[in-house]
C-alpha cells in the first residue's frame, strides 16, 4: 500500500484535517469545530483516517498542535506557506486571516518563510472580530459577503477593541444604516487593519484562512485597497493543514 | 546550561546584601551614582531589583492593580507600579526570601534619568512617602556624542548628590574611599564583561537568561570586593565549563534586544534550549559595562559612564553599538522585545530593526510583551512567533531542521 501523510490543523475555531500521497495529491480533506467538549467526532475521523490509508508521517500545526501527539509540530506560518507554495510556487506574499490572528508571511518559492508579522496584541480584523460583530447587528454570516456586495458604503468601524465596535455597531442600528453597508463597513475594518500590516505590495498576494473561505468579497477589497492583483488559494481554508501534511511527507 | 556554582554563590551574597542592610541606606536607580553613595558610606538599595523580583516571583499582576487605583497608569513602566503597588499592600518578596519585613528605609533618595523619565516620579514618590531628601541626575537625553558641556552639566549634579548626602551624613566625603570605590566598580564591571563575552564562544557556556541572574552584583554591590570576587569565580567556572563543551554548528546564535520578561525568564530559557538555540549576547545585561569609570578622575568618569549608556543614546549610536554586537558574538537573529509599559527600552519602535536587516542582513524579530505585566504577553501567540522564527534561521542557515 502506498504511502499517506497526515497534516491537522488545530485552529482557534476549527480543526482541519488533509491526507495526501506520495505525490503530493490530496486523497481525504475534512473540517470539524475545535475544542468541541465530545472528542468522539475527532477520535471517528482519526479512525477513518487510519482506517482508509497507510499514514506513514503526521505533522500537527495550529494553537493546538502540541497538544496532539504527532511525528512533527510545525507552526500554521510554516505550513500556511507550505501549502500555498504547493500551488503557487514563487516569490510571493501570503495574508492568512485566521480565527484569532493575521498573518502576513513573505514565501519563497518551496515554501521557506523569508519574513512574518502577525498580530499577537488583539483579534481585531479576524474571524472572531467578524463573528461578534455581525451577531451584534443582526446579520448571518453566510448572508454577509452578498449583502456587502450590494453596499456604497465606505464607512469603516473606528474601533480595533471588537467590544468596543460591536457599540458603534449598536450606533449604527440606531441611525438605520441598511444591513448590506454595516456588512461592508465590517469587511472594511478588516481590511483597514490588514493595510496597516507590511503586506509586500510587489510581488503577488494569496490569501489564505478560514475568513476569505467565507467572506470571498474582502478580496475584491483588498484588491482595491492595494491597487495591485490579489488571488485566493483554492479551498483557503485547508491551506495550512495540506502544507502540514506536505512536511510530513518531505521532512526526513 | 547546568547550574552553576556561581549561581549558589549568589543566593548567600543576596542573603548578606538584604539581611545585612544597616541605616544609612540610600536609594538608587540601577544606572545611578552609586558610587558617591557607597564612599559616603551609605547601603545603597536599587528599588528597580526589587520591581525585577516581583516579576520574577509573578507577584506583579498582583500589585499592579493597587498602584492603578492609586492613580498610576497601566501603560507606564511596571516596574514603578508593581513597586508602589506593593509597598501600598506594605507586602515584598524579600519576607519569604529573607524574612525581610519590609523595603529598607532609605535616609535619602538619588535616581538618574538617563533611562526614563518614569523614575523621577517612582523615586519622588517614596521621597514623599518617607520624606527624605531626593536628589535627580538629569542628564542630556538621547546623545549621539557626549560632549565635555554633557560631563559638566551631569559632574555638576553629581556635586548636588554629594552635599546633600553630606548633609545627610554629617560627615564629608573622603575623595580616597570614591577613588577607591570607583576603582572597584571598573574592576567588577570589567569582569562582568569578560563573563559575558564567555558567550563569544561556540557553544556558549551562558545565556542570556543566566546573564540576568548572574547579574544582580554589578548593579547591586557594584564598587564592592564582594562583587569583584565573584566575577572572578564565575568567570573562572564559564572558563572551565566552556572547555568542556563540544561545538555544535547547528545551534543558533540569538541576540536579545530590550528588557527580559521577567515572570518568563525560565520558561524561555526551556524554550530556547529545547530548540537548540541560545540568546548569547543582549544590550540588556550590557548595560552594566562601564568602560569609563577611572579612579583617578572619579566624577568626570561616572559622569561619562552613566551618560553614555545605551538606553541614553541616539538611534545612530544605538544602531553601530548593535552592529559591532551582532559582529562580535556571530548573531544569527534578533529577537526585539516591545515591552508595553517601557517605552524607553523598547527599541524597535523608530525603525532600527530594519536599518539593523538592511545593514548586516541579519533577521529580526519583534515580540510583544511587558517586563512585568503579563496581561501584555500571550504565551501562544509568542511561542509560535519564536518557532517560526528559528525555522525561518535554520532554514536560512541550511541546517537540519
Amino acid at each position: 500500500m502506498d504511502s499517506h501523510f497526515l497534516g491537522i490543523d488545530l485552529g482557534s475555531s476549527y480543526t482541519k484535517f488533509v491526507v495526501v500521497d506520495d505525490s503530493g495529491t490530496v486523497m481525504f480533506e475534512k473540517t470539524i469545530q475545535t475544542l468541541s467538549r465530545n472528542r468522539q467526532t475527532f477520535q471517528d475521523i482519526k479512525n477513518e483516517i487510519d482506517n482508509k490509508f497507510n499514514i506513514s508521517k503526521t505533522c500537527s500545526t495550529g494553537y493546538g498542535r502540541n497538544s496532539f501527539a504527532c511525528d512533527l509540530q510545525k507552526t500554521e506560518l510554516i505550513c500556511a506557506a507550505k501549502g500555498v507554495s504547493s500551488f503557487a510556487p514563487t516569490h510571493k506574499c501570503i495574508i492568512d486571516i485566521g480565527g484569532e490572528d493575521i498573518k502576513i508571511i513573505e514565501s519563497g518559492p518551496n515554501g521557506e518563510v523569508i519574513e512574518f508579522m502577525m498580530n499577537d496584541k488583539c483579534s481585531a480584523g479576524t474571524g472572531t472580530f467578524i463573528t461578534e460583530i455581525a451577531d451584534k447587528a443582526e446579520i448571518e454570516i453566510q448572508e454577509m459577503n452578498d449583502l456587502a456586495k450590494n453596499s456604497t458604503n465606505d464607512k469603516v468601524i473606528n474601533s480595533f477593541c471588537t467590544v468596543f465596535a460591536k457599540t458603534e455597531i449598536l450606533g449604527w442600528k440606531f441611525n438605520g444604516v441598511s444591513a448590506e453597508d454595516i456588512a461592508k463597513g465590517i469587511y472594511l475594518s478588516i481590511v483597514n487593519r490588514i493595510c496597516k500590516l507590511p503586506v509586500q505590495l510587489d510581488i503577488p498576494i494569496y490569501l489564505c484562512g478560514g475568513v476569505i473561505s467565507y467572506h470571498p468579497y474582502l478580496k475584491d477589497l483588498l484588491k482595491n485597497e492595494f491597487n495591485t492583483e490579489v488571488d485566493i488559494f483554492p479551498k483557503p481554508q485547508m491551506a495550512v493543514a495540506l502544507g502540514a501534511a506536505l512536511i510530513a511527507r518531505d521532512e526526513k | 546550561m547546568a547550574q552553576l556554582e556561581a549561581q549558589k554563590k549568589l543566593k548567600i551574597i543576596l542573603e548578606n546584601y538584604f539581611v545585612g542592610m544597616k541605616a544609612p541606606v540610600a536609594w538608587c536607580t540601577s544606572a545611578g551614582p552609586a558610587e558617591i553613595l557607597r564612599a559616603l558610606g551609605f547601603e545603597v538599595y536599587f528599588p528597580e531589583n526589587h520591581g525585577a523580583m516581583l516579576g520574577a516571583t509573578r507577584l506583579a499582576g498582583k500589585y499592579i492593580p493597587k498602584a492603578h487605583r492609586a492613580g498610576f497608569s497601566g501603560e507606564i513602566c511596571s516596574y514603578l507600579t508593581a513597586d508602589i503597588g506593593a509597598w501600598l499592600m506594605k507586602e515584598t518578596p524579600l519576607t519569604n526570601a529573607y524574612g525581610l519585613k519590609s523595603i529598607p528605609k532609605p535616609d535619602m533618595i538619588v535616581f538618574n534619568t538617563n533611562q526614563c523619565r518614569e523614575v523621577a516620579e517612582w523615586f519622588n514618590f517614596y521621597g514623599r512617602e518617607f520624606n527624605c531628601p531626593v536628589v535627580g541626575i538629569y542628564p542630556p537625553r538621547y546623545l549621539e556624542d557626549v560632549s565635555k558641556s554633557d560631563i559638566d552639566n551631569v559632574v555638576a549634579q553629581f556635586k548636588e548628590v554629594i552635599s546633600v548626602g553630606e548633609n545627610v551624613l554629617g560627615k564629608k566625603l573622603d575623595p580616597h574611599e570614591l577613588e577607591k570605590v570607583v576603582a572597584l566598580s571598573y574592576e567588577g564591571t570589567q569582569l562582568w564583561k569578560q563573563v559575558l563575552d564567555t558567550a563569544r564562544k561556540k557553544p556558549s557556556p551562558l545565556s542570556f537568561f543566566d546573564g540576568t541572574i548572574l547579574m544582580a552584583p554589578i548593579v547591586m554591590l557594584r564598587g564592592t570586593k564582594i562583587c569583584v570576587d565573584f566575577y572572578k569565580e564565575t568567570l573562572s567556572e564559564l572558563e572551565e565549563l566552556a572547555k568542556t563543551q563540544q561545538e555544535d554548528s547547528n545551534q543558533l546564535r540569538l541576540y536579545w534586544e530590550g528588557m527580559p520578561i521577567w515572570g518568563r525568564l525560565r520558561s524561555m530559557a526551556q524554550f530556547f534550549n529545547d530548540n537548540n538555540s541560545v540568546v548569547v549576547a543582549s544590550t540588556y545585561c550590557n548595560s552594566w559595562i562601564f568602560d569609563d569609570f577611572n579612579p583617578k578622575n572619579p566624577l568626570e568618569s561616572m559622569a561619562s559612564a552613566y551618560t553614555k549608556i545605551f538606553i541614553n543614546r541616539g538611534e545612530n549610536t544605538k544602531l553601530a553599538y548593535m552592529e559591532k554586537m551582532l559582529n562580535d558574538f556571530d548573531i544569527d537573529g534578533i529577537i526585539f522585545h516591545d515591552a508595553k509599559t517601557c517605552f524607553n527600552n523598547s527599541n524597535n519602535r523608530f525603525g532600527l530593526p530594519k536599518r539593523l536587516k538592511d545593514s548586516t542582513r541579519i533577521d529580526t524579530l519583534t515580540i510583544d510583551g511587558d517586563l512585568n505585566d503579563l496581561r501584555f504577553f500571550s504565551d501562544g501567540q509568542t511561542q509560535t512567533k519564536l518557532e517560526t522564527f528559528l525555522e525561518q534561521l535554520k532554514s536560512k542557515k541550511r541546517i537540519s531542521v
